[in-house]
């Protein structure tokens, strides 16, 4: 994170963001208590209702969901190649079109999954579409945030944008075996 | 300095690809008694090369990388759990 930034940008960077990084990662630590709640009501109520469960999996579209996750992980390598000094504006416009394309994907999936979801009636339905929904939101508004740090890329904020932009890859790679994969 | 031991950022995408990969493999072939473990273990897997390929957070912080993981593994083993039981009822 912050370490191959001040590497690799700028090695005279004084340390005076440790506030604005407790912050940073209140923040994350607080997304991802509220991700883990929704996962585990997910989980609890595919448990106790087996059926609706499979009928809402039938639905699901696991081919996107694959090519969405591939999209995402690569997305990631951009952000972690801005994080470390590698051409920073350029990764991060890179990391940027690939959580649009993540977007476009997700899109593309609930076209043919809401006929599916409208016919299934119960909450992992309404669970599904708050889960990715949200996750959908996270990824658009950063997606948006590492183009307006690729505008006037510091180390400082590359390194930020780029530990929340790998920890809404990490929630989709959870996401996945508890929605998806089961 | 960078830790020699340190994965290069594209082997370590081309773990996750392949991981990604298996678990769409796993989920469509193998039995629920074996897909539960290996569909926690490959996506405990995924998030871990986020955690210390991507992130290299283990340089920074040791604690909070292993928090992460241990809330990831957390997930991943319920998530394991209950597609492993599907199949007993």
């Amino acid at each position: 994170m912050n370490i191959a930034v001040r590497e690799g940008l700028d090695t005279a960077q004084p340390e005076t963001g440790s506030g604005v990084e407790l912050l940073l990662w209140i923040l994350i630590w607080s997304e991802l208590v509220v991700f883990g709640a929704l996962l585990g009501a997910f989980l609890l109520l595919g448990a106790l209702d087996p059926p609706a469960l499979a009928a809402l999996r039938s639905g699901l579209e696991l081919p996107l969901a694959g090519m969405a996750t591939i999209v995402l992980v690569s997305s990631g390598f951009f952000a972690a190649r801005a994080a470390f000094g590698h051409h920073p504006r350029r990764n991060l416009v890179a990391a940027a079109l690939g959580g649009f394309t993540f977007c476009a994907l997700k899109i593309a999936a609930l076209v043919h999954e809401l006929p599916a979801l409208a016919a299934t009636e119960g909450r992992l339905s309404e669970l599904y579409m708050l889960i990715v929904g949200f996750h959908f939101a996270h990824v658009l508004f950063v997606a948006g945030l590492l183009l307006l740090v690729a505008l006037r890329p510091t180390p400082r904020h590359v390194a930020g944008v780029a530990t929340i932009w790998h920890l809404i890859d990490l929630i989709w790679l959870l996401i996945l075996p508890v929605i998806y994969l089961g | 300095m960078r830790s020699p031991r340190a994965l290069p950022l594209p082997a370590v995408l081309l773990c996750l690809f392949v991981a990604t990969g298996l678990s769409l493999l796993a989920a469509s072939v193998l039995p629920s008694g074996f897909r539960g473990p290996a569909i926690a273990a490959l996506s405990l897997a995924k998030a871990m090369l986020v955690v210390l390929g991507f992130m290299r957070l283990q340089r920074e912080s040791a604690g909070l990388a292993g928090a992460l993981i241990g809330y990831a593994a957390l997930i991943c083993l319920l998530a394991g759990a209950r597609i492993a039981l599907s199949g007993v009822s």
